[in-house]
């Protein structure tokens, strides 16, 4: 195993004396090729909470290599950023989105370029109600007015009421009189933003940008005009905050986009549909989500702690048992192996590799990681960048010659094997013993040599019985390939075209030798008079040549009765066929005799 | 110049010719560096990522040299191992700003070096510390230390800073190169006349 994680991973040293701490979220992380120089950079938000005495700020920085070369403020905390194409113009500019509370803001070359921010919801007709009245109404009723609300619940009212509730007497006169005018309605907040390929192209397609707010929305924004192609409700019945994001597939043809909430419910979302579907519900809560793109499953740790494969229908694949629990979960698509790892980051900083159920890869670090990003970074496709709880970077670079190959030795971990017996327990439900079999095998255990011999028996008859018919076909020459060593083998295959009662018979005649030519050839035909009339029943073939098959055609009209315009009684399915000989001139037994059974012959009119 | 060379083929009877593979990390300077030996006549003004790999001919040291020029990528690199059988010297160009890979770089010289084809010869190895102009590059002693050069011990190496650009330092690299090959097959001969004498 020491072998395996030394093996598959090179580390990058910090060249830094006193590295750069950095406290992040996975989906604050993003790669992106900003300065569009080929070069892709490492961009970071850094959220200082540490500092209680100022506001908890952020920064985006941004890494070459592992250098910080920029760093800019940022207008509030986000909840993630992405690097994005938002077309195809040449040369391709990324844009980089950031979401904070309600609203997007993209930067070009690092530059403020628009700021999106999502629409707002209308407010619950009491509240409308009670804001058209506050400031008409005497300030004594007020308290009486406010008291309406007690039913609503909190969330669902809009921040302007909240901010209400929460003063005194005195300052809510105040309030009121600035605010009166101002438009109720509440914002959901952005909780997970994601980028959802608009068509599946090449490298880099311009993308949409799907967002989720707290209110239970899912938007789809087009960065281009700034518009919402698409809007969904999470759940229809009540409010599903979500938290945890996973999309695949391309906003022009399907996309799938799979949502797990605060609660522990799964939703998935298609183009078709405005409301989520639930797909799962679990009591633990979610720590990563993932939708896996090569086999369309949903990979999702929970603090239970273990790691869940499902359905898209909610139907539990695997499940492996965990060793502490998960942190952050992240997808590795190695499309040069073809394969789709998931990478699990665990408490303790063990981070393990499984490819499906089994574990492939792992190795420890210091500390927990608490954030990691996968992708190409610098001039290197394959790197992977760990965030650790004090902050502190670690960059892993996949080496060329790797192979993920389930660890399997010995001992090598015994939650590995747990885990198997969990899921085949889970998945495998074998029938038992039938009473039958064991009937069976106890008769055989006394009856041994009796059983074995009359087996023997058995088998040398069917050889004996194989061999005879092989013999009969042989001499009687019926088969499709003529059996005559002394000549070139000749294959023939016949189809009949057409409904009747005229048909067409096309016999093709196939030299398999590859050198010797079979001449002298005579196709004869023969069928009964009174069932099928043949205009020639004889033909000579020219010589065919090895390789190139030779056509011919014969015309075969069924016998109908003049009256009723039915074959005759006589013709039955057994004996509708015309016999098919292919002769050699000079030689008394056909290489190959055939038999085309006829299809039922229509009635002709 | 081409009389001149003319001149120098006939007095030289034979014509050194020696096959030299030049190897590296994607976008490190390979081919830019190759490049800057062709003639001027034959050189490229644009530089194109190498696909597979490419052979080039030139005349450097009284020696016509045919390099080839892998292609870095980490998908075609499973093609250099092809070429160590055929090879005289080897040519590592190694991006001396582009610190985050000097851990591949690493791997991918160690992967040479066990490769049967070059762990049993003598095959004399130049690194070329290219892009020494950009202001995060290492000088040639922190590259050496990096890459671990110092555990080299059974076949002559030797590091220099280049400009690929300006084709600052390419010289110094390539005469060096072409003296260790001349001693290498100097030694061959020397030791298969020995084995003869022994027989």
């Amino acid at each position: 195993m020491a072998i395996a994680k030394e093996f598959n991973w090179l580390h990058v040293d910090s060249e830094d004396e006193n590295p750069h701490l950095l406290s992040t979220l996975s989906s604050c992380l993003t790669l992106s090729d900003v300065q569009c120089d080929n070069y892709v950079r490492l961009l970071a938000v850094d959220i200082s909470l540490d500092d209680y005495e100022a506001e908890p700020s952020a920064k985006l920085k941004v890494f070459r290599g592992l250098r910080l070369k920029q760093e800019y403020p940022l207008p509030g905390i986000p909840t993630a950023i992405e690097s994005l194409y938002i077309d195809e113009s040449e040369p391709k500019t990324p844009v980089i989105a950031v979401a904070i509370a309600e609203s997007v803001l993209f930067y070009r070359h690092l530059k403020p370029y628009f700021k999106y921010t999502i629409p707002v919801l209308e407010a619950d007709d009491l509240e409308a109600e009670l804001w058209r009245k506050l400031p008409v109404m005497k300030r004594e009723t007020h308290d009486d007015l406010l008291l309406l609300l007690k039913d609503v619940d909190h969330a669902k009212l809009s921040r302007k009421t909240q901010r209400l509730l929460q003063l005194s007497g005195e300052e809510r006169e105040a309030f009121i009189e600035t605010h009166k005018d101002s438009p109720v309605g509440r914002i959901g907040n952005i909780v997970t933003m994601c980028c959802l390929k608009r068509v599946s192209s090449d490298a880099n397609p311009p993308s949409h940008l799907v967002l989720t707010t707290d209110t239970g929305h899912i938007y789809v924004l087009e960065p281009q005009g700034f518009n919402l192609v698409y809007e969904a409700k999470i759940c229809s019945y009540e409010t599903a905050v979500p938290s945890l994001i996973s999309v695949h597939g391309t906003y022009e043809t399907e996309f799938c986009i799979v949502v797990g909430t605060r609660n522990g419910g799964v939703y998935l979302l298609r183009k078709s549909s405005s409301e989520g579907q639930e797909i799962l519900k679990l009591t633990t809560p979610l720590t990563g989500l993932l939708l896996l793109p090569v086999d369309q499953t949903i990979v999702v740790t929970t603090m239970e702690p273990n790691l869940s494969c499902y359905s898209k229908r909610g139907k539990q694949l695997y499940q492996v048992q965990l060793e502490a629990h998960p942190v952050c979960i992240i997808p590795l698509p190695l499309t040069h192996l073809g394969i789709t790892l998931v990478a699990v980051a665990l408490q303790g900083g063990a981070v393990k590799f499984y490819l499906q159920r089994y574990l492939v890869d792992e190795f420890e670090v210091p500390e927990t990681v608490a954030a990691m990003l996968y992708g190409r970074m610098g001039m290197e496709d394959h790197v992977l960048t760990l965030i650790t709880q004090s902050g502190q970077m670690i960059v892993k670079i996949l080496r060329r010659v790797t192979c993920f190959d389930p660890i399997n030795e010995i001992g090598a971990s015994k939650t590995t094997l747990s885990s198997h017996q969990v899921v085949d327990a889970s998945i495998l439900d074998k029938p038992k013993k039938s009473s039958i079999f064991v009937e069976q095998a106890a008769r055989e255990k006394v009856h041994a040599k009796a059983s074995y011999s009359s087996f023997q028996v058995e088998l040398w008859r069917l050889r004996h019985t194989a061999a005879r018919a092989t013999i009969d076909a042989i001499n009687s020459s019926e088969s499709t390939i003529s059996g005559d060593l002394t000549h070139a083998p000749v294959k023939l295959s016949a189809e009949v075209c057409g409904a009747g009662p005229a048909f067409r018979l096309y016999l093709t005649v196939q030299n398999l030798s590859t050198f010797k030519m079979a001449s002298n050839l005579l196709v004869l035909l023969h069928a009964d008079r009174r069932h099928y009339t043949l205009q020639q029943s004889l033909a000579r073939l020219p010589s065919v040549l090895p390789g190139i098959p030779l056509r011919v055609d014969f015309e075969v009209v069924a016998v109908l009765d003049a009256v009723d315009k039915l074959p005759p009684a006589s013709l039955t399915p057994d004996n509708a066929q015309i016999r098919v000989m292919l002769l050699k001139i000079g030689q008394s037994k056909p290489l190959i005799a055939a038999v085309v059974a006829m299809p039922q012959s229509e009635a002709a009119f | 110049m081409g009389m001149l060379h003319n001149l120098a083929d006939l007095i030289k009877v034979k014509k050194d010719k020696m096959t030299i593979l030049v190897l590296g990390l994607n976008n490190s300077g390979k081919s830019t560096i190759v490049n800057h030996f062709k003639k001027s006549s034959e050189q490229v003004a644009i530089m194109v990522p190498t696909v597979g790999f490419l052979v080039e001919q030139f005349y450097t040291n009284n020696v016509s040299i045919n390099a080839i020029d892998m292609s870095g990528a980490t998908r075609y690199r499973n093609l250099w191992e092809h070429q160590f059988k055929n090879c005289q010297g080897i040519m590592y160009v190694i991006d001396s700003s582009d610190r985050m890979r000097f851990v591949v770089v690493k791997d991918e010289l160690e992967l040479v070096l066990q490769h049967p084809d070059v762990s049993n010869r003598t095959v004399p190895i130049l690194f070329y510390g290219n892009k020494s102009d950009l202001e995060d590059s290492l000088s040639n002693v922190k590259i050496a230390a990096a890459l671990g050069l110092e555990k080299i011990k059974e076949k002559p190496w030797h590091i220099c800073s280049s400009n690929a650009i300006s084709g600052e330092g390419l010289d110094e690299g390539v005469q060096w190169l072409v003296q260790q090959i001349r001693f290498a097959v100097l030694s061959n001969r020397y030791g298969a006349k020995i084995t003869k004498h022994h027989k």
